[in-house]
């Protein structure tokens, strides 16, 4: 209901504007998800050092997208990104089996935040290309999303960034469940 | 003029010492970007550098470092360094026992006596500076260790045949040289050394190189001295001290070759010989070399440095950056009378100077910009608001801080800190002023303290009732101090004349000297300004040390009077008024009070004590003056430097001079007579005292000259005098060179009158 509030809203005011933050373990394709949205190319990345931040628009909505370094050590500078975010998209690399508790937990702590309160989840359970990947039913089961995100609208989208199969449905399904659209 | 004009001899000493246990550099660093962990430390020689390691690496390896193939990156470290300050007292100690030793009081301690051959050679030729030594020693520490800087090259190398792509590495040089640019090209060459051998000898290579660089002909500068180097564009300006440091130094190497030492030197004496010295070409530099990897470096060290001067940013660079948006399309600042002191238009650099003097919290944002940018726009906020003088900016800034620091850095109260993540727009609550470098725009934060309610303003509200001979005069000076509420419309402060001129001068390539020197002028100013003010609303001001005209009538030299200069009362107020809000944010400030102290300790060495130069020449310069006012005026500048030399006896002819005038020690203290007892030296010093007030990019010795056309003629003999000693002065002849035509001809014609007696 809230969405096809919101749809109207957007149809009745045009373009809206959204804060994204994009988190997620160390090599889980957020880079690569970031410049597959900016530039619809699939771009070499190369491990993100502190931060990349690009804005993107897509059906009316421009989105600021920031894409925060997930090596264990600058993890806890992610706090500093929290405050006005209204959606957080959280990586997954649906091969690395070994690390899906350690991203749960990354995840928990994020989103149970006083300050994330109100922000839309979007999973991507990215690298689907890959065989033998987790499904996004496996991903929620092992995320415990029913439980750890059970104040928030989410949602686990399947994508993969190279091809960019998900991504933009991913964004869509954002951009339509925002709850205030921020008119500037 | 074929032979150089010389200081006082003395032997000179080198900044620098060969023999001196400092190095230049104490550090070298690796940092890499490990995938899997983050920035971490990878070696340190020739130790483990104390602190957090981890943070050290965060800081080597800058924000978006991956976006771009190097980047430059400063930052300072507040290292614990107190076993390098007790040794460092310990040196002091002897030093002063051996100071006592030599005046014959000291000869019954036993307890010295031990270990003092030792002692002796350490500091073997000391004994004949000791009034230098003073100087140095305090010219430090007075507010904690010195800094650490660091200077840090990231270079990203992408590559296929490793995991994820890349690889990112970066070194550091830590040094206690403010001038730390000097190693960029040795980090260069050393990087992509580690790069090819990724082991601790390719640092040890790099410290031994850049420890081994030769300073020790670089002579030591007084304070004075250093001031009016970096004034002047002379470049052959202190060059005999240059040339003395290398006849020293020959004669050392002949010394050392004609003695047959006991250890059996073979170093050949055709060797020694084969060592040619050269004068630098600009005094300014020192040219040195770095023999790095057979490679041989060349270096330029500067000769002087102001306090608050690291690096090399342009101060032209900043003022461009902020002005150019400003110029084409002014937008207005939310107004705060600390910052905003000509309303919500005030010219973005002087909201920055605002804000650096009442101690607000800065931040340099240069979202995706390298971390060099953003590091040398700090740099140079901290220069522009010292203006050589003032200082405790360098010591809280950040030139180039992350997310991983902000913690500590939101406990430091004022701060000057540089970032390149756009997440700090957004974080009102860590900034003051946000200095966005990309736009060129600042901004004040919605969140910025508001100034408290001070005595000052409420001093000069009541003077539109105080002054009830003309309200409305009453009424401009109330209305001034709130000019910067945004009521104000004239340039009360003055500041957009200052600018504009500022500007003008950068538009007709004045270069980055002549800015600084006009900024130092700005500061100058404002010291002094707030010295007027404290001394008008609160009755006393420590910014002011000298002789007070209320103790006796008529000050030491027979002028008295001091501090700044206005026309009339009227324009001394509004000026005060206009400045009020900004004099009484500084006055809490910690730059306020490290001024205080460098006051004091200038003031001990200070050469002539019983007249504010600056104040009499800025009356010369400025204000309508009778014969006799401008006529005591150049007795006393005359006196005070003839009373400074050697030759100088009470009963000499300078009395004539002072005729009329009660002779000096005015003070039964003694406090204002001169500390030194006349000597070469303290006259070479007085006139450098002089040159301080009249620098060449002023008006230079144009004021004084006009002494020469004064209807007395025993003023004109007096100035001629005075420029006699000032043309014999190393330092004063290159004001004399700069002299115009006009006043050097009037020079000549007073002194062959007063040769052939017509003068008298």
């Amino acid at each position: 209901m809230g969405a096809s509030i919101s749809k109207m809203m957007a149809k009745i005011f045009g373009s809206k504007e959204m804060r994204l933050l994009m988190l997620g373990l160390d090599a889980a394709g957020k880079t690569t998800i970031l410049y597959k949205l900016k530039l619809d190319q699939d771009v070499t990345t190369i491990p993100t050092v502190g931060f990349n931040v690009e804005t993107v628009t897509y059906k009316n909505t421009k989105f600021n997208v920031w894409d925060v370094g997930g090596q264990d050590k600058i993890r806890p500078l992610w706090r500093h990104y929290f405050s006005g975010t209204q959606g957080l998209i959280f990586v997954i690399d649906s091969n690395d089996r070994d690390r899906i508790e350690e991203a749960r937990t990354e995840l928990t702590r994020i989103i149970q935040d006083r300050e994330m309160k109100d922000a839309l989840l979007l999973v991507f359970a990215n690298k689907q290309d890959i065989a033998g990947a987790m499904r996004p039913k496996e991903v929620s089961d092992k995320l415990h999303l029913e439980k750890i995100a059970k104040d928030h609208v989410w949602k686990v989208e399947p994508s993969c960034a190279t091809t960019g199969e998900g991504i933009f449905e991913g964004l869509a399904w954002l951009s339509n469940n925002v709850k205030v659209p921020v008119a500037k | 003029m074929s032979v150089l004009p010389s200081a006082p001899k003395r032997r000179l000493r080198s900044q620098y010492p060969a023999e001196s246990s400092e190095n230049h550099v104490e550090y070298i660093l690796v940092a890499s970007f490990d995938i899997d962990h983050g920035s971490v430390m990878e070696h340190q020689y020739p130790a483990p550098i104390s602190g957090d390691e981890h943070m050290l690496a965060e800081l080597m390896l800058p924000d978006q470092t991956h976006m771009r193939s190097q980047d430059w990156t400063i930052f300072f470290l507040h290292k614990d360094t107190s076993a390098e300050e007790e040794a460092r007292e310990e040196r002091r100690e002897r030093r002063r026992q051996r100071r006592r030793r030599k005046e014959g009081l000291d000869g019954d301690d036993p307890a010295t006596n031990g270990g003092e051959a030792n002692e002796d050679m350490e500091g073997l030729d000391d004994d004949d500076f000791d009034t230098e030594d003073e100087e140095d020693e305090e010219d430090d520490g007075i507010e904690g260790p010195p800094l650490v800087y660091v200077l840090n090259l990231v270079n990203t190398k992408q590559d296929i045949t490793v995991k994820r792509g890349a690889i990112v590495k970066a070194m550091a040089i830590c040094t206690r040289h403010s001038f730390l640019h000097i190693y960029k090209p040795l980090l260069l060459l050393a990087l992509e050394e580690y790069f090819r051998v990724p082991v601790p000898e390719t640092l040890a290579s790099l410290y031994n190189a850049v420890n081994s660089m030769d300073l020790s002909l670089m002579p030591k500068l007084s304070p004075l001295e250093g001031f009016i180097l970096q004034a002047s564009d002379a470049k052959d300006m202190f060059v005999e001290k240059f040339d003395q440091m290398i006849k020293q130094r020959m004669i050392e190497d002949a010394e050392r070759n004609s003695v047959p030492s006991s250890s059996g030197s073979n170093m050949s004496p055709a060797r020694h010989n084969a060592t040619k010295y050269v004068l630098p070409r600009d005094t300014h530099e020192f040219d040195s070399r770095v023999h790095y990897n057979g490679i041989p470096v060349p270096i330029k060290v500067p000769t002087a440095i102001s306090p608050e001067t690291v690096g090399d940013f342009s101060l032209i660079k900043l003022i461009q950056t902020f002005s150019t948006p400003h110029a084409t399309s002014p937008q207005p600042f939310a107004l705060h009378p600390h910052l905003t002191t000509s309303g919500a238009y005030t010219h973005p650099i002087i909201v920055l100077v605002n804000a650096l003097l009442t101690q607000k919290r800065i931040v340099f944002l240069g979202h995706n910009r390298p971390s060099g940018e953003v590091a040398e726009a700090v740099l140079a906020a901290c220069a522009l608001a010292s203006g050589g003088q003032l200082r405790g900016f360098t010591r809280h800034a950040f030139p180039y801080t992350d997310l991983t620091k902000i913690d500590d850095l939101l406990k430091v109260p004022g701060f000057i800190a540089g970032v390149t993540n756009q997440i700090f727009t957004h974080k009102v609550e860590w900034w003051d002023l946000l200095c966005d470098l990309p736009t060129g725009r600042m901004k004040i934060s919605s969140r910025i303290e508001a100034a408290p309610v001070s005595e000052g303003v409420q001093f000069f509200q009541q003077q539109q009732a105080g002054l009830g001979g003309n309200p409305s005069i009453g009424a401009q000076i109330a209305s001034a101090v709130t000019a910067g509420e945004g009521k104000g419309a004239v340039d009360l402060t003055g500041d957009n004349a200052f600018m504009d001129g500022l500007l003008q001068a950068i538009a007709n390539r004045h270069g980055e000297a002549a800015i600084r020197s006009k900024w130092r002028f700005w500061v100058l100013k404002f010291t002094r300004l707030a010295a007027a003010f404290e001394e008008l609303v609160y009755g006393a001001s420590a910014l002011y040390i000298g002789p007070h005209e209320t103790e006796d009538g008529a000050g030491a030299y027979g002028v008295s009077g001091h501090g700044y200069v206005w026309n009339d009362d009227i324009s001394r107020m509004k000026e005060l008024a206009a400045n009020t809000h900004r004099i009484e944010g500084w006055r809490v400030t910690r730059s306020y009070f490290t001024f205080i102290q460098d006051l004091a300790r200038r003031w001990e060495k200070r050469p002539v004590r019983g007249i504010d130069l600056q104040h009499q020449h800025d009356r010369l310069r400025c204000a309508r003056l009778s014969h006799d006012q401008s006529a005591a005026i150049y007795l006393a500048f005359a006196q005070a430097v003839e009373e400074a030399g050697p030759s100088y006896s009470p009963s000499d002819s300078m009395a004539d001079l002072s005729s009329g005038v009660n002779s000096i020690s005015m003070d039964a203290s003694g406090e204002l007579s001169p500390r030194r007892p006349p000597s070469e030296q303290l006259q070479y010093d007085t006139i450098l005292q002089l040159l301080t007030v009249v620098p060449e990019t002023n008006s230079g010795l144009f004021y004084i000259s006009l002494g020469l056309f004064h209807p007395r003629p025993d003023v004109r003999i007096a100035v001629v005098k005075l420029l006699e000693r000032i043309v014999e002065h190393p330092a004063g002849r290159h004001f004399w060179a700069s002299l115009g035509r006009f006043a050097k001809l009037a020079f000549f014609r007073v002194k062959r009158e007063e040769e052939t007696g017509a003068g008298r």
